[in-house]
């Protein structure tokens, strides 16, 4: 909330008024007032504000059409419909034009700034997502290795030498993460590591790639549900759950890391090498 | 075989694909595996929880994935599998994938989806986890498009 950059779009000074009033008061920052569609599609382009309150009846043209031009430009602007009239029809042509919520005049203030923290709270929760993310797969794997194979464990940043794929060693694991935002792990390593691993962890030789197989599944649901704990401890919203291990045997196998907000790192124990990708995406926002 | 855990993904598929213009959508066989998949070219794999839980995957060969990421980029030739059309191909999956989830919805049941994964190569096995895994198979304008569904 701290931060936002608000443009007010009415055609009545009187409700500019108002409104500029009832943002302030939350401690969000006024840059524009518009009283016309054309002023606001200007005034939009230049200042580029993170949050549009706009009325639907302008004097040369209307809500619809001019939050529809405005987020042509600005994809990132969120903008929030006031007007007097509300009715179904208008509502579904507003989510339509992308406008995210839309409340009736008159606004009380209580109303206004629940909506701007709920179109908010998402991009806050993203930003403690990434900001976060990375510690807690790390501790989730470091304990988790330390704790059951031993020795030495570290885990070092691994830059993939093509850009967003990664050439399978033999093994590989993916796990999906799923709430308010999404995600997904990758672990990969050869059959040899997973063999060594597994039967370290069993104390029985006997084991078979089969068997490392499974247990690579577990250890990556493992690491995935810890750290998706520990994420969720940060803040319940994120609501994350994991989604059963999906295992992915080949020779020849390129796995795509695809264009999401990814980190990459190597995992080096006694037992052989592992490679670690955790992804996050930012995930839809409802309607309010 | 239980029909319920595949008939959205086939409503997807229906309503989604004619949408990027493919002309005909072919359903084949339904059949039934356990465990294990093996597919060659590209394969796309979604994490799904709520009321069920599971994975889906989707399997192309390579030649038909070069097809169907240049008809999703309006016909932009696809000699090679690229970034571009590795996302193309994945956006499909996540499209496929969503519109099944508000079928399941339709029948009260609530489901959300990871986001893919996408891998390529030959011989490429695929354990689910799950002894029950239904499969159906498009013909898509002469391409043959693979969809596992573990769920439960």
């Amino acid at each position: 909330m701290k931060n936002l950059r608000v443009m007010i779009v009415d055609d009545s000074t009187f409700s500019i008024a108002v409104l500029r009033k009832m943002l302030e008061k939350v401690g969000l920052e006024v840059v524009a007032t518009a009283l016309n569609m054309n002023d606001a599609i200007e005034k939009a382009k230049e200042i580029k504000p993170d949050l549009i309150t706009m009325d639907m009846t302008l004097p040369d043209g209307n809500g619809i059409e001019c939050s529809r031009e405005i987020l042509k430009q600005l994809k990132e602007s969120k903008i929030i419909a006031i007007s007097s009239m509300m009715d179904e029809e208008i509502i579904e042509k507003a989510k339509n034009a992308g406008i995210k919520a839309y409340l009736q005049k008159p606004v009380d203030a209580d109303g206004l700034k629940a909506a701007i923290e709920k179109l908010f709270a998402g991009e806050e929760l993203y930003q403690i997502l990434q900001d976060n993310y990375e510690e807690a797969f790390k501790e989730s794997v470091f304990t988790f290795l330390k704790n059951e194979i031993g020795g030495e464990v570290e885990l070092e940043n691994y830059q993939l030498k093509y850009k967003g794929v990664r050439k399978s060693s033999g093994v590989s694991v993916a796990v999906g993460m799923i709430g308010r935002h999404r995600g997904r792990l990758i672990i990969d390593m050869s059959g040899d590591t997973a063999l060594n691993m597994v039967k370290k962890i069993l104390q029985d030789e006997s084991q078979t790639l089969e068997e490392a197989i499974q247990f690579l599944s577990e250890f990556a649901n493992v690491i995935a549900g810890n750290a998706c704990s520990l994420l969720n401890g940060l803040n319940r919203s994120f609501g994350l759950r994991v989604s059963p291990p999906t295992v992915i045997i080949g020779e020849d196998i390129t796995i795509s890391i695809g264009d999401m907000d990814s980190k990459s790192f190597m995992i080096k124990t006694d037992l052989g090498e592992s490679f670690m990708n955790i992804g996050v995406q930012k995930g839809d926002e409802s309607w309010i | 075989m239980d029909l319920k855990n595949i008939n959205p993904f086939i409503d997807a598929v229906t309503e989604i694909l004619p949408q990027f213009g493919f002309q005909s959508l072919v359903q084949k066989g339904f059949s039934e595996k356990s465990k294990k998949i093996i597919a060659s070219g590209v394969v796309i794999t979604l994490g799904i929880v709520g009321d069920k839980k599971g994975n889906v995957v989707y399997c192309i060969n390579q030649e038909g994935a070069k097809q169907i990421a240049s008809i999703m980029m309006m016909g932009m030739p696809v000699d090679e599998l690229d970034d571009m059309a590795q996302s193309a191909l994945s956006e499909l999956s996540n499209m496929l994938t969503a519109n099944a989830c508000i079928n399941f919805s339709k029948e009260a049941v609530n489901v959300d989806i990871s986001v893919p994964t996408l891998l390529f190569g030959e011989n490429i096995e695929l354990n689910l986890n799950k002894e029950e895994i239904s499969c159906v198979e498009f013909d898509v304008d002469g391409i043959k498009l693979e969809i596992y569904v573990a769920l439960v």
